[in-house]
């Protein structure tokens, strides 16, 4: 199939973008890594007249982490930037393990996270690490700026509460607060390059006391979008963990899921699997938190 | 063993391979010719139904388009690989009355753009009448079942039987005895390359047809026939071929319909398919059903199988008769076995054709025998190794009504491969979640029977020298990404002492090299081609030496050597002349007449099956996680008997490309169908194993010398890519108790069958 008819803009400050995305308003699309989009646009699924691409805007090619400001994630940094950034892998290991691993290397050094998480695939691999540290999309569009947690951003498969005239400018995380672990876990058939059939992402902070003051759930792949689940999160705050509530967080996880029958998994095994893959993280997590294995 | 030249066994880099890396190789849709038009083909979108009526008005109407066909048009001629069986040609190249499939096609367009032409093809008014569709061979036997060729029995196409020996009476007599239902599943080639034509017209009502094909010369007939032109005014033309692997050994509609419509506008007409309609349409391995039963000795020698198979194989009969065929003879191959009954039936379902895939009915039959055998030495108390070695042939020994096994290194191969992956140490220290698998396998180093019917050899070369000491081969052998492009002009420069840089190579032209070769299919090409070389640089040779004789005054118990781009005195190296110098002295003896060359090969007095014979042994070792179901290929272990590899490096590579194959096949691939169409036609979906999956293997090579293939060769192309399936099986059984009989292995298979998933 060949490539529709379309004019690529490559404005150099966030301001052009901005008013290039007005000016051709239904008509434009922001482009970052374009791995996303490109292969829409050729698949004929989207018809665009104009592409934005965010790739020489200053402004979003950043990825940092710091004690004070956590991780903050530029709307155009690469998968592969964010994987190696310095303080990702010790602080927010299921994110950094996201990065190295999805795709393959070549799109890890073209896709973004933003473009990740704009595409609001319910198998988006950031998604769920995402979620288990309370990430915020900040973004800006003409009406000026607003932050979205990332627990709201979804709307269903490949859609979001984002406007077609907004940029994700950052991607915001807070740092976890310590004794903390963390861990995400994916699976697919053909194990390495390959679209996850489930994902789980698992987060466990201790008190002084070693019991859970936090814990996050999070799972892709096996619901319209992914998401967080607050029952099974509940079952381990406040309380000294075990195997016992490991595996009661696990099944509860997989109780909330409802993944479906498709051509890459049946719907029963890829619920057993969030199970399995949630106690696997919770039980990483927590050995994590507690100053064990690495 | 003989002592080859030097050349032989060497791992020559292949010479294709850096304008392929640095994108200068031309494959087919590469070709842009001044006016030429792009053709896109309407294919049905239904399993079975009846062609009441098709308007191509509109389209012929649309601004930009050129030519629009429909089977009417055409001279409806039948075709098929098949012509020793003029019954079982069963294809036209556009739908008459009836279509079969999903992507049968019925229409094509040429335009001026593709979109134009995209946009013809949905102009198309098509009328149908849809029939009941069948999508299982036991449906398509079942009595009363609709025909979907009127003209077969039962959608049965071709049977084939084999029986020798008393196979009742060894089952009545016999100590063990099991029999098991296997089911295989249809996989893909995943050739890199799509499916691409172009076709020009040339003067006099010819036509040029570059084209992405392993069977150059098949397809110049079948075109020619289909037609209604002479063969002669049909050229096929060598572009780099990006894969085939069997998917590309017929005459295929677009091939039919670009050179059709070149004829009818005059004009070049390029044809180019998208791998969503390459994985949704094109060929595919036969699915099948294997019923085997077979009989040990007390001792652990086999004595009987009744070897039943039901052959799925889609809309058209495509290479599935010989697939019917050699299913058969490799369920008595490798092994000995006294008494044999075979009934294999190949089937039509309405379902994309299924055709030859590397191994050709092997994978199949071999999951079968191999998977069997492993289960028999388990329960007879025989370590699996040692249960094959007991029955393994040996050289010498006869396939009855088959062939005789002239160099055989099974037995060492399965000897080499228990101590290359620590076979007993591994055993006796088993880890749960932890597994070895073997399987083993013969394999064909091309084929004798000619259903193709040719009057010509089955192989050809053309060999011409030149005075500034450089050789030229033509050859219709094509590469199609295996490497016969190297490894022939190997043979070629081994033999007259060249180096290899020295020799041109044309080939894959059927205006221009010697008629005629089969194509690239079976494991023949090394063998055959090579044979077909050796015969003409040996009448080279003969006519450099009267060269040298004169020169030197040399008696005639002399003997000379060719090496290092000379000839010289085997007993008195001094005396020697460099070919260069050789070949013109030549030219001025023979007043200038060039000294050109040609050889062939067919196979004779070799029986019906194959020249040659390779054999090998495979161990996977496997970590299955219990949770999960995930099968984890921890290491391929690979013995094997290729006769002497030409070179290593490509026997390394065929290896590696087939473990690739066969864990796909095993564990990744397969095709989800709804109503006979396929719902995951992307590589998304359809997932083959990339090369992060790939796992580490070793492998040795046991030399043996055949004295039927040049320089010692047989073959490593498709045998190696039969055992990985039985081998990760058996694997998987031994890590978890769960034994797979119907392919693919997937996480989900594996739990259900250990009763962890509902
Ligand atoms: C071969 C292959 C393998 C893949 N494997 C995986 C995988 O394993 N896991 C996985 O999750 N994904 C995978 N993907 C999908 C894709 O690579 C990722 O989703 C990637 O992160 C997308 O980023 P991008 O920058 O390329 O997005 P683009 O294609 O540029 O954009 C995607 C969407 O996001 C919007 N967008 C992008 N940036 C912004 C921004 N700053 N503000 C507002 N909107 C924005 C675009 O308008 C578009 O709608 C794969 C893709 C390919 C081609």
């Amino acid at each position: 199939m060949s490539l529709a008819h379309f004019e690529v803009h490559q404005p150099t400050s966030l301001a052009q973008a901005l008013d290039l995305l007005s000016a051709h308003r239904a008509d434009a699309r922001v482009l970052c890594g374009g791995t996303d989009l490109v292969p829409k646009l050729k698949a004929g699924v989207i018809a665009i007249g104009h592409l934005i691409s965010l790739k020489r805007v200053p402004e979003l090619d950043h990825v940092s982490f710091s004690p004070d400001q956590g991780l903050v994630i530029g709307g155009a940094a690469r998968l592969s930037d964010v994987a190696e950034a310095p303080g990702v892998a010790e602080n927010y290991p299921g994110l950094a393990h996201a990065c190295s691993v999805m795709a393959t290397t070549q799109i890890r050094h073209m896709g973004t996270v933003a473009g990740n998480i704009a595409n609001a695939a319910p198998s988006g691999d950031t998604a769920a690490p995402l979620l288990v540290h309370d990430a915020v999309i900040n973004v800006v569009g003409p009406g000026g700026r607003r932050s979205i947690p990332l627990a709201d951003f979804f709307a269903g498969p490949g859609a979001s509460v984002l406007d077609s005239l907004e940029i994700i400018e950052t991607i915001t995380a807070p740092a976890p607060q310590k004794p903390c672990g963390s861990q995400y876990l994916r699976l697919s058939a053909r194990s390495l390059v390959d679209i996850a059939a489930v994902g789980v992402a698992a987060l466990i902070a201790l008190d002084g006391a070693g019991r859970v003051n936090r814990c996050r759930l999070a799972m892709a792949a096996v619901a319209p979008t992914p998401r967080r689940c607050p029952e099974a999160e509940a079952l381990l705050e406040g309380k000294t963990p075990d195997a016992g509530l490991i595996a009661a967080a696990a099944q509860a996880l997989s109780a909330a899921s409802c993944p479906i029958d498709d051509v890459r998994s049946s719907a029963a095994y890829r619920q057993q699997m969030v199970g399995v893959l949630a106690r696997r993280a919770l039980e990483h997590s927590l050995k994590l938190a507690q100053g064990g294995a690495q | 063993m003989k002592t080859n030249p030097k050349l032989i066994g060497q791992s020559v880099p292949r010479l294709d391979a850096p304008q392929k890396v640095t994108g200068q190789a031309i494959y087919t849709d590469d070709i842009k010719l001044p006016g030429m038009l792009y053709c896109k083909m309407l294919t049905s979108p239904l399993p079975h139904a009846r062609i009441k009526r098709i308007d191509v008005s509109k389209a012929r109407a649309l601004p930009g388009v050129k030519d629009v066909i429909i089977g009417e048009d055409t001279p409806k001629v039948k075709y098929g690989n098949w012509r020793l069986v003029p019954e079982s040609q069963d294809e036209l190249p556009l739908a008459v009355d009836k279509v079969r499939f999903v992507g049968d096609e019925v229409a094509a367009v040429a335009a001026l753009d593709p979109e134009i032409a995209e946009k013809a093809i949905s102009l198309i008014e098509v009328e149908y009448e849809e029939l009941p569709a069948l999508y299982t061979v036991e449906d398509s036997i079942a009595d009363g079942a609709p025909l979907i060729h009127e003209e077969s029995k039962g959608n049965v196409s071709l049977v084939r039987k084999i029986n020798y020996g008393d196979v009742d009476g060894s089952f009545a007599s016999a100590h063990y005895v099991r029999e098991d239902t296997f089911r295989v599943h249809a996989v893909q080639h995943a050739y890199m390359e799509p499916c691409a034509s172009i076709a020009a017209p040339d003067e006099g009502g010819r036509v040029t047809l570059w084209t992405s094909t392993q069977t150059p010369y098949i397809v110049q007939c079948l075109l020619a026939s289909t037609l209604g032109i002479p063969e002669n005014h049909v050229r096929v033309m060598k572009v780099a071929v990006g894969g085939g692997f069997g998917g590309k050994m017929e005459l295929r509609p677009w091939e039919f319909c670009c050179a059709f419509m070149a004829l009818r506008t005059g004009r070049p007409v390029k044809f180019l398919w998208s791998r969503k309609e390459d994985l949704s349409f094109g060929r595919r391995r036969h699915g099948m059903t294997l019923y085997s039963k077979i009989a040990f000795a007390k001792d652990g020698k086999l004595i009987a199988k009744d070897f039943q198979v039901l052959l799925d194989g889609g809309a058209y009969n495509a290479m599935g008769p010989t697939a019917t065929f050699l299913c058969g003879t490799f369920g008595n191959m490798a092994y000995r076995l006294p008494a044999y009954r075979y009934f294999g039936r190949h089937v039509y379902t309405n379902k994309p054709p299924a055709s030859a895939m590397r191994g050709f009915g092997a994978p199949q039959a071999y999951f079968a025998m191999e998977s069997q055998f492993s289960m028999a030495a388990e329960e007879m108390g025989f370590d699996p190794i040692d249960l094959r070695i007991i029955n393994a042939m040996e050289e010498g020994d006869v396939i009855p009504e088959v062939a005789t096994v002239s160099t055989c290194g099974f037995k060492e191969s399965l000897e080499k491969v228990r101590e290359l992956s620590g076979w007993d140490e591994k055993r006796k220290n088993r880890q749960p979640g932890h597994g070895l698998g073997i399987s083993a396998y013969s394999f064909i180093s091309g084929g004798v029977f000619n259903w193709f019917n040719t009057k010509y050899n089955f192989s050809a070369a053309e060999v011409r020298v030149y005075d500034d000491g450089t050789a030229h081969l033509f050859s219709m052998a094509c590469d199609i990404g295996q490497g016969p492009d190297t490894v022939l002009r190997q043979i070629l420069a081994a033999d007259l002492g060249l180096s290899i840089d020295k020799v041109r190579l044309t080939a894959m032209d059927t205006a221009q090299t010697p008629k005629a070769d089969l194509g690239s299919w079976g494991s023949r090409v090394t063998l055959m081609n090579g044979n077909a070389i050796l015969e003409a640089t040996k009448k080279i040779k003969e006519m450099l030496i009267p060269v040298l004789f004169a020169e030197f005054d040399l008696n005639q118990i002399q003997d000379l050597a060719f090496e290092d781009d000379h000839i010289f005195v085997k007993s008195n190296p001094k005396k020697r002349m460099s070919f260069a110098q050789a070949v013109y002295k030549a030219l001025r003896g023979r007043r200038g007449e060039p000294l050109v060359a040609q050889g062939y090969y067919t196979p004779r007095n070799k029986g019906l099956v194959s020249p040659a014979f390779s054999f090998g042994a495979q161990v996977a070792e496997v970590t299955v996680d219990q949770d999960t179901g995930l099968v984890k290929v921890d290491k391929i272990y690979t013995a094997h008997d290729c006769g002497v590899p030409i070179n290593k490096k490509a026997v390394e590579g065929q290896l590696e490309g087939a473990i690739q194959m066969g864990l796909g096949y095993t564990l990744s691939e397969q095709f989800v169908m709804k109503d006979g169409r396929t719902l995951n036609s992307t590589f998304l979906d359809y997932k083959v194993p990339t090369a992060l999956d790939m796992p580490p293997s070793e492998s040795v090579e046991v030399e043996t010398y055949e004295p039927e293939g040049p320089f010692g060769a047989k073959e490593a192309g498709e045998g190696l890519a039969i055992p990985t399936a039985a081998a990760i099986g058996h694997a998987v059984y031994e890590a978890t108790g769960y034994r797979c009989k119907d392919l693919p292995i997937t996480p989900e298979k594996v739990l259900r069958g250990l009763g962890k998933l509902k």
